[in-house]
């Protein structure tokens, strides 16, 4: 830009800056405007957004997919198309000279005009850059594959509940449902051997919960049991084995108390006289910790399921296992710990509690309804008296 | 009295000067894009407010890091608010300072005599991306582990001085706590000196230069 230029800017600017407004109160009223809106909209994100909750760094989770922050999904695209020996030209080259151009671009473009329509190719230029980035962060976001869902529990009643159920998926054939051990049955290798149970003090009291970390990591294959941390060739991810370790703590350590608030909403919920307890709220957790571990696929249980109302309703050699409104179905037999042509008292080892078998009881004659609305229109309609029961239409 | 004690502060501080400077001037007639500058502040010092309260209770340690951000959001009160708000304002204050930059691009505003504004504005954007970078990696869980692995990998391509980079970022050939205690590091004290400083200067220069006018025809 030559002396003259200059000169005739300085005129001009002069020249606009007397027909302007004061900075304060019009241009600060504008800068404060925009940040109020900035600051409730953030608010707005970090209540109804929230931060998404991810499972603790797992260094030997190779399977990982990566993903970078999006403002830099761009360069994590350009790189793709990059390969092998070339690779540096697009980490490296392609990089250090865009930033070094936008450095140096008053110099780099010596035009001086302003107006949009003098500074085509600049404008060009910039737009082809701009247009390019968004691009190559949408190409990223739409061809990195989806992560698949990993188990993170947000409150420690979540993360004592996902331990319960994991226990119950991993730890129960072995430990028994309340780590009371005994005798394993129907485990290969370890069939008739007699385990100590690990629900009392002698294990409670001198474990820490960094030593049950490590005992369910590492395994103690000399004694039999098998490693289950992902580093030692298991299933679990860190954040997983810390959830059982929570569960054992918080069920088994009678020193540790939950705080009161936990365990009133950990507890089942009640049944009013009269009420039908619906597979969603009252079944369903009774089934996860006390059946799931045998009823999933894999296991010896004569085909049957235990995962979904679909499979608890439809599957099995004997199916149905369930009549709605009739308690000679094979279930509630079983329970009642009955040998009948479709297998042993159930859980094989130990009986349920009363109070569970009266609960799946109440369900089967309320016509096992699924959700917790099904369950209140038959709870409406008065439960059935068990002399009254009738196999009736499934829901 | 009131009086009196603010003739006697001015006398020392030029507080009539700096209102004349800094309040009182005038500016060319702008249009709503030109507050943007003034967001990309805004958002740097309430970024700075929410992370000073983040690092009393965050622990920069692989063992802790984890843990002590799940305290912040479930025990600590308001934890989650103050989190959410840090995280979400450094994805918006990316954004603002990009289009903030795209938009001194549009008006030219870069060229004679605001060259060195915009210089100094490249090293506040590059500075920027360097805070959601290492702040991304903070609070240890599986995306940022395994973003920062990718991350650091990246520089490692580059022929012969790579590997030395990718060892300088990491403190060692894998992510470490070393690794953490230098990502956090240069994210609470390296690049907030860095990003406060340059502020200084871009505003310093703004100012003297007077905002630019929205070019006509002529221009
Ligand atoms: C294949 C059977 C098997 C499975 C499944 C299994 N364990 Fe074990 N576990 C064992 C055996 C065998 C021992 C050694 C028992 C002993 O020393 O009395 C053991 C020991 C332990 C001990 C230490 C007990 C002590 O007194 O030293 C703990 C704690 C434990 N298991 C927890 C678990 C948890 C939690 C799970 C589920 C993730 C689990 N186990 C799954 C077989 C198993
Ligand atoms: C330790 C593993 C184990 C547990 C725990 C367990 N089952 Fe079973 N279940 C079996 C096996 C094995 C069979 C196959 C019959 C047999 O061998 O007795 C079976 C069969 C059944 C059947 C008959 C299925 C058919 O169609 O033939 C029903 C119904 C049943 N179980 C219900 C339950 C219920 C309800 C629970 C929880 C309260 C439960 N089971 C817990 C192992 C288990
Ligand atoms: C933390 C980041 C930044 C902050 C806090 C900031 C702040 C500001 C403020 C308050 C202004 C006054 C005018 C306006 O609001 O538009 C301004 C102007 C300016 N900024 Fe920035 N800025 C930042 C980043 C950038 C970047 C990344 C660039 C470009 C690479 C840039 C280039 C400029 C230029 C050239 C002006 C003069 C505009 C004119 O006079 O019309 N700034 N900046």
């Amino acid at each position: 830009m030559n002396g003259e230029h200059k000169q005739r800017y300085r005129e001009k600017y002069t020249n606009a800056k007397q027909k302007g407004v004061k900075f304060f109160p019009d241009i600060i009223y504008k800068d404060l405007l925009v940040a109020f809106g900035l600051f409730i909209l953030l608010i707005g994100l970090a209540v109804f957004v929230g931060v998404p909750n991810e499972p603790k760094a797992d260094p030997n989770d190779t399977s990982y997919i990566p993903r970078p922050e999006w403002y830099f999904l761009f360069l994590f695209q350009l790189l793709k198309y990059f390969p092998g020996q070339i690779e540096w030209i697009g980490t490296a080259v392609i990089p250090g000279l865009a930033v070094l151009a936008l450095f140096l671009l008053p110099f780099i473009d010596r035009n001086p005009y302003r107006h949009w329509s003098k500074r085509k190719l600049a404008l060009g230029i910039m737009g082809t850059v701009v247009v390019g980035i968004v691009v190559l962060t949408l190409l990223a976001a739409f061809t990195t594959p989806p992560q698949p869902e990993a188990a993170v529990a947000n409150t420690l009643r979540e993360q004592i509940a996902l331990g319960e159920e994991l226990y119950a998926l991993h730890c129960v054939e072995c430990h028994g449902i309340e780590g009371e051990g005994g005798e394993i049955k129907g485990v290969p290798g370890l069939e008739g051997v007699t385990l100590k149970p690990i629900n009392d003090q002698d294990v409670m009291y001198p474990f820490t919960d960094e030593t049950l970390y490590n005992i369910i990591a590492m395994g103690q294959p000399l004694q039999g049991m098998p490693p289950f941390g992902r580093a030692f060739g298991g299933p679990l991810s860190p954040t997983e084995i810390e959830a059982i370790v929570a569960f054992m703590r918080y069920t088994w350590d009678d020193r540790v108390e939950l705080p009161e608030e936990e365990t009133v909403a950990a507890a089942m919920p009640t049944l009013k006289e009269g009420e039908v307890p619906s597979y969603d709220v009252h079944v369903a957790p009774i089934f996860k910790r006390y059946c799931v571990s045998c009823h999933v696929p894999g296991k010896k249980n004569n085909n049957y399921l235990m995962r979904t109302y679909e499979e608890v309703m439809t599957t099995g050699d004997h199916a149905p296992n369930i009549i709605p409104g009739d308690l000679g179905s094979n279930l509630i037999r079983m329970v009642h710990r009955e040998e009948i042509e479709a297998g042993g008292p159930m859980p094989p080892t130990k009986a349920l509690k009363p109070e569970l078998v009266e609960i799946l009881e109440r369900w089967v004659l309320g016509g096992a309804p699924e959700t917790a609305e099904q369950a209140a229109q038959a709870s409406a309609k008065g439960a059935p008296l068990p002399t009254a029961a009738a196999p009736t239409e499934m829901p | 009295m009131l009086r009196r004690l603010f003739q006697w502060l001015d006398e020392r501080l030029g507080l009539t000067t700096i209102h004349d400077v800094v309040l009182d001037r005038k500016v060319p007639k702008v249009n709503w894009w030109f507050t943007l500058g003034s967001a990309s502040l805004f958002l740097f010092l309430l970024q700075g407010i929410t992370g000073v309260f983040l690092t009393v209770y965050y622990v920069p340690s692989p063992d802790h890091a984890y843990d002590s951000v799940q305290y912040i959001m479930n025990e600590v009160r308001f934890g989650w608010l103050i989190r959410g708000m840090h995280h979400w304002g450094a994805n918006l204050m990316v954004l603002v300072v990009f289009i903030h930059m795209l938009r001194t691009f549009f008006y030219a505003a870069y060229k004679y005599p605001r060259e060195l504004t915009w210089i100094s504005g490249v090293v506040l954007l590059l500075a920027t991306l360097g805070m959601g970078f290492t702040g991304y990696l903070l609070p240890w869980n599986q995306r940022a582990y395994w973003a920062t692995t990718v991350g650091t990998e990246i520089p490692g391509t580059i022929p012969i001085i790579g590997p030395f980079i990718t060892s300088v970022l990491r403190g060692g050939s894998e992510l470490s706590a070393l690794t953490l205690s230098r990502f956090y590091s240069v994210h609470i004290w390296f690049l907030p000196a860095v990003i406060t400083v340059t502020i200084g200067l871009h505003l310093y220069l703004v100012i003297r230069l007077g905002i630019s006018h929205i070019p006509d025809e002529n221009d």
